[in-house]
């Protein structure tokens, strides 16, 4: 239990000798590169309440692990301030900053039984046997390990060993819990029980959650709050819920949603104090709430891409706003059908309920086949060329 | 052998022409291991000068082996030796590979430079540290070849020097397999350095730990041209009934001795006291490799 307080923290990689001799500084993939080095986390800011469960997601290289590594003491901070209850740990050895983490390779010691393992923490405190013992039974109940206490991890399934790895984070009662992907590992069945498990788990102890994820769907499931990165800046931090309704620039609103957001070139108009956007010769009315946020930010007409999520648009609706497109695609999910649909010279996504279907097309949609959509004003996100959100 | 087999045997290459790449070798191995291996055994029953005069004796070889001074010596000397080089070999590599694995700035210079030494034949290596012990000792009026002690711990820092570097690379690689994310777990866990090498590192470089202690423990019964070159046995003790005891003899060397001696049943015993070396070397290593398997941990 604990808060957590990042401030304007950095980690900057130095530039070695030789390069700095040589002058040239090589790019790492889009991160900032200056005189001191390669920026790997640039201005992170975020405070992070008692007993939040705040999930980094990001894709390779954004700078999410290597946050986490600087939580855990295993990453030395190049600048800014990190508090653990309003203490000040920038400089304090991992072992003294009372956090546990949970690694993405499990780190389980194999020549240890999973008890050991368990109780090795405890162990290296001094703390009595006898509560060792009942510590250690504790957390393999709540994580229905007890049958393979005796065992080694070899002898454990990839999900046991999670387990195992998490319950020897959890009996030291930490601070601050620290997750690195812990379900990366996992294959797709387990990582979702897994993660359930997790959100009983988090029920059941008292304590404040960090967790590293490249993985949207286990950001929107866990988190209290998402922090977004990317190239080691923080695109954007909100609930699960704000970030999927509010994305503030394209990359967020491409990251976070399955299939991902459909984009198109179209034009924000103004007429009258009145905002609206032309698609294709068509003209979409925007809602009264975004008509507010854009004249708030007196936002001027211009080209923007519009973005539209694959679940907001609708089949088969009537009026002069229709837009056509041919399916390219027709994927069967079960419970929806995904469309891939060649319109407006893009592909573009569309998500429609089975149930939905039904009532209209009993043999389902076939590739070649013709068809209508039409979306609301209230759903689409307005970004400018600049690639941010012009409501925020 | 059924049709469908048999055209498989035929079809692949590799197992029709096996027995040309497998051939040299098994001859090889029979005519300069197994061969010589069968018969060594066979003449440690036999009185002989040359093989083909042996004359089957029973154990009279052994009996006498088991007699001579000079073996039980030997062989004292070159388990004290065997020991104490094992130990020191083992803990020095260890420790400096372990601090070449903690990042250091030209730590593959380095590891060559610790390596380099293993490239030098043993004799050579005996003949250069005998002449750098007598530089060093004729200060003090002493030599090497004049005092037991001396051509001990001569003999230990010779063998040191010359089999750290190699032992090191297998430790190099033993810590370079340990899992970072492991020793990370470790720190965060609350263990010291100390506590993580102790209780984390070394459980998990076993599998090194049991090459170089077998290596070390053979190495140490097996040696003999350092041993020859730095001190060749020197001091001698004479013994009241007018033998003498190489006072830095090993076991090897005692064998050599034995064997080149010219007085007549010689070769047999040696012969005999061959067979007893191989017996012990092999037992001891089997012993050794069993007691520090059980220790080794799968991933």
């Amino acid at each position: 239990m604990a808060e957590v307080s990042l401030r304007h923290i950095k980690k900057i990689y130095p530039n070695t000798e030789k390069q700095k001799k040589k002058g040239d500084v090589h790019r790492v993939s889009h991160l900032k590169v200056t005189a001191e080095g390669v920026v790997a986390v640039d201005d992170f800011n975020l405070e992070i309440a008692d007993r939040e469960f705040i999930v980094l997601v990001g894709p390779s290289g954004c700078g999410k692990s290597t946050t986490l590594r600087m939580v855990a003491g295993l990453e030395d901070i190049s600048g800014g301030e990190l508090l653990i209850d309003g203490k000040l740990v920038n400089d304090v050895a991992p072992k003294d900053r009372d956090i546990a983490m949970v690694f993405q390779s499990y780190a389980l010691y194999p020549h240890m039984t999973v008890r050991e393992n368990m109780a090795f923490p405890l162990k290296l405190k001094k703390v009595p046997q006898a509560e060792i013992d009942k510590k250690v039974n504790e957390a393999a109940e709540i994580l229905g390990i007890t049958e393979y206490l005796d065992r080694k991890p070899k002898a454990l399934s990839g999900g046991q060993r999670q387990r195992v790895a998490i319950g020897r984070a959890i009996v030291r009662e930490p601070k601050v819990l620290l997750m690195d992907e812990p379900l990366s590992n996992l294959d797709a069945k387990l990582r979702n029980q897994m993660r359930a498990e997790i959100i009983k788990l988090r029920q059941r102890i008292n304590t404040t959650f960090i967790y590293v994820t490249h993985d949207q769907t286990e950001a929107m499931t866990l988190g209290d709050r998402i922090v977004i990165m990317r190239d080691g800046e923080v695109q954007q931090i909100g609930t699960p819920q704000e970030v999927f309704d509010h994305p503030a620039n394209l990359f967020v609103s491409g990251f976070i949603g399955v299939p991902q957001m459909n984009y198109f070139d179209a034009k924000l108009l103004k007429a009258d104090g009145k905002y609206t956007v032309e698609l294709d010769g068509k003209t979409i009315e925007l809602s009264a709430e975004k008509q507010a946020r854009l004249a708030a930010n007196d936002v001027e007409p211009q080209d923007i891409t519009l973005g539209i999520r694959p679940e907001h648009i609708a089949l088969f609706g009537e009026g002069s706003e229709m837009f056509h497109g041919t399916v390219d695609v027709s994927e069967m999910m079960g419970s929806s059908v995904h469309l891939h649909l060649q319109s407006l010279g893009k592909d573009v996504i569309v998500i429609v309920p089975t149930m939905d279907l039904q009532g209209i097309h009993h043999d389902g949609i076939k590739a070649g086949q013709e068809i209508a959509f039409t979306f609301g004003g209230n759903v689409v996100h307005i970004f400018g060329k600049d690639e941010k959100n012009l409501e925020f | 052998m059924d049709g469908k087999k048999k055209a498989g045997f035929f079809k692949n290459p590799l197992r029709r022409w096996s027995w040309l790449f497998m051939g040299p070798v098994c001859a090889a191995f029979a005519i300069g291991f197994v061969w010589p291996f069968i018969q060594g055994i066979y003449l440690s029953f036999c009185k002989f000068k040359l093989i083909r005069d042996a004359k089957f004796i029973g154990f009279g070889n052994y009996v006498s082996a088991f007699a001579d001074e000079t073996f039980k010596h030997a062989f004292w000397y070159t388990a004290l030796f065997a020991i104490v080089s094992l130990v020191l070999i083992n803990v020095l590599a260890f420790t400096i590979a372990y601090l070449l694995t903690q990042g250091l700035k030209r730590s593959n210079l380095y590891r060559t430079v610790f390596f380099m030494p293993n490239l030098i034949g043993g004799i050579v290596l005996g003949y250069i540290w005998s002449m750098i012990f007598d530089g060093i000792l004729s200060h003090f009026n002493t030599s090497i070849l004049l005092e037991s002690k001396y051509g001990f711990w001569g003999l230990i820092i010779l063998v040191c020097w010359q089999q750290i570097g190699y032992m090191m690379i297998i430790y190099i690689a033993g810590l370079q397999a340990v899992s970072e994310d492991m020793l990370e777990a470790a720190k965060i866990d609350g263990a010291t350095k100390m506590q993580t090498l102790f209780k984390v590192t070394i459980p998990n470089v076993m599998p090194s730990i049991t090459i170089c202690t077998f290596l070390g423990l053979t190495n140490g019964f097996k040696l003999f041209d350092q041993n020859l070159a730095l001190t060749a046995g020197q001091p001698f003790i004479i013994q009241p009934d007018g033998s003498n005891i190489k006072t830095t003899e090993m076991l090897a060397l005692n064998i050599y001795n034995t064997f080149y001696n010219s007085s007549s049943g010689s070769q047999g015993t040696a012969q005999a006291k061959a067979v007893i070396f191989f017996i012990l070397v092999a037992g001891l290593g089997l012993l050794q490799l069993a007691y520090t398997r059980k220790r080794e941990v799968q991933q």
